[in-house]
């Protein structure tokens, strides 16, 4: 993945945290009903830890009125877009990134 | 838009002063956007929206004045917060890096206090080109940008820019080499984003204000980029 | 397996009409009110998105506001702030006010699709 330094993460720490900038993880691949902020489009997929965005309230207990506490960590994750869409278009280097949950994630096995 | 000889909103004008929720009005000054109104009859949600917000008001959890301030701001001030931010990224290079950092904090110091809790700025460079996106509804840094435009709110963007953003992007007429690493982001939980485009060449000199002027919202979502 | 009627990232989509078409004067209503709503803290974000994911099928043929809009009736339903009654009357209210004939109804009230 690439390395440069354009994308080099700004690091917000979170008290406690299961996984670090730069850890490969995985999104779990399950399907619960109910409000979910993980797209179903890359749950199963492998990425690496972009950087760690703090922790906020969890949004599928916000969703049905309950406080959402105690808050989750939130990370981001970067994924190759080849890796991701099978048939992808463009070049290997693409990426693309978004914000998982702690609870959403396992290392990854490899 | 529906064409009609009736105008409703007119009718409403004329009679407002019986109904107490138009408080605000005030005839010295620009009409309040809270009693302008589209053409044609109103629909079903605009009476369910408007018939949300007087129940509220009633039970005092909010006001009119409040959601007249609100459509001001989101007309007036928040698109135009994007592109003050990013040129003074441009002119102050210390103020790029706090931006980069800290995106909430940096947009605080001038002013712009956005909804989200935080605000990644991102930056384009020769290497690489951000796009955002938000394929489960349509987050967006509204304090920075204003609402939305159409094609953000879309289908068809939501869809496919995950998987195909090139082809999208050409859509916008930017088309990038495979040398150019695109970036996608798909904005789905707490975070807002913003992109840094490149500061052309040829801007050189120019002041923050001139820069600004340069800058549309669809470079700060990443779809097309400044050029001269 | 059931996907939620938002979760339409991947999908096959046809091209991009890259104008804004901006606002309607309701929509900026519905969009500030929502926002003050918020800023209130009488419903947040994610109970706002769920109800929109509620929708089910319906939300593929509504537009942004219309779905925002059904959203926040049904938080503002579940949390008790009026009721279904109450919400009717002052539509009806409202509807008389804007002296809108009843062949311009709503095509909800009507039953219908769309």
């Amino acid at each position: 993945m690439s390395s440069s330094a354009s994308l080099k993460s700004t690091y917000t720490p979170a008290p406690v945290h299961r996984y670090r900038v730069g850890d490969k993880v995985t999104v779990k691949r399950t399907f619960p009903p109910g409000h979910r902020r993980t797209p179903q489009y890359i749950r199963g997929k492998q990425g690496v830890v972009e950087r760690i965005c703090g922790t906020y309230p969890n949004p599928e207990e916000l969703a049905y009125g309950f406080d959402g506490l105690p808050a989750k960590v939130l990370y981001r994750v970067r994924f190759l877009q080849t890796h991701v869409w099978p048939g992808y278009a463009g070049p290997a280097n693409d990426i693309i990134e978004m914000e998982i949950f702690e609870h959403w994630l396992e290392p990854a096995a490899t | 838009m529906t064409n009609t000889t009736h105008d409703y909103y007119a009718r409403k004008s004329s009679d407002h002063h019986d109904h107490d929720h138009d408080h605000d009005h005030d005839d010295h000054k620009q009409p309040n956007p809270a009693n302008e109104h589209d053409n044609g009859p109103p629909g079903e949600y605009e009476i369910m929206s408007r018939a949300m917000q007087e129940l509220l008001e009633q039970k005092g959890m909010i006001t009119a004045a409040q959601v007249a301030k609100r459509m001001e701001l989101f007309d007036e001030e928040f698109p135009y917060h994007g592109a003050q931010v990013v040129a003074r990224a441009w002119v102050d290079p210390a103020f790029k890096q706090r931006l980069l950092a800290d995106g909430r904090a940096a947009c605080a110091e001038m002013g712009a206090m956005l909804e989200a809790e935080r605000l990644i700025a991102v930056e384009n460079t020769p290497e690489v080109h951000n796009v955002i996106v938000c394929t489960l509804c349509s987050c967006y840094p509204r304090a920075l940008l204003g609402m939305p435009p159409t094609w953000y709110k879309s289908r068809n963007y939501r869809s496919r820019v995950v998987f195909e953003p090139r082809a999208v992007l050409k859509e916008f007429g930017t088309e990038l080499p495979d040398s150019v690493t695109v970036r996608v982001h798909d904005s789905n939980a707490d975070m807002r984003y913003l992109v840094v485009p490149m500061r052309p060449q040829g801007t050189e000199g120019w002041s923050e204000v001139k820069l600004a002027g340069l800058l549309s919202r669809d470079m700060l979502v990443g779809v097309t980029v400044p050029k001269v | 397996m059931k996907t939620l009627p938002s979760d339409i990232g991947g999908e096959p989509a046809g091209p991009i009409d890259t104008i804004d078409h901006g606002m309607k004067h309701w929509e900026r209503q519905a969009n500030a009110f929502r926002s003050v709503v918020q800023m209130q803290k009488i419903t947040c974000t994610d109970e706002l998105r769920r109800a929109a994911e509620d929708l089910g099928d319906r939300y593929k043929d509504m537009h942004y506001f219309e779905i925002t809009t059904s959203a926040m009736r049904a938080v503002l339903l579940e949390k008790g702030l009026f009721t279904e009654q109450e919400l009717a009357a002052k539509m009806a209210e409202i509807r008389a006010r804007f002296n809108v004939p009843d062949e311009m109804e709503s095509p909800i009230k009507k039953g219908a699709k769309k």
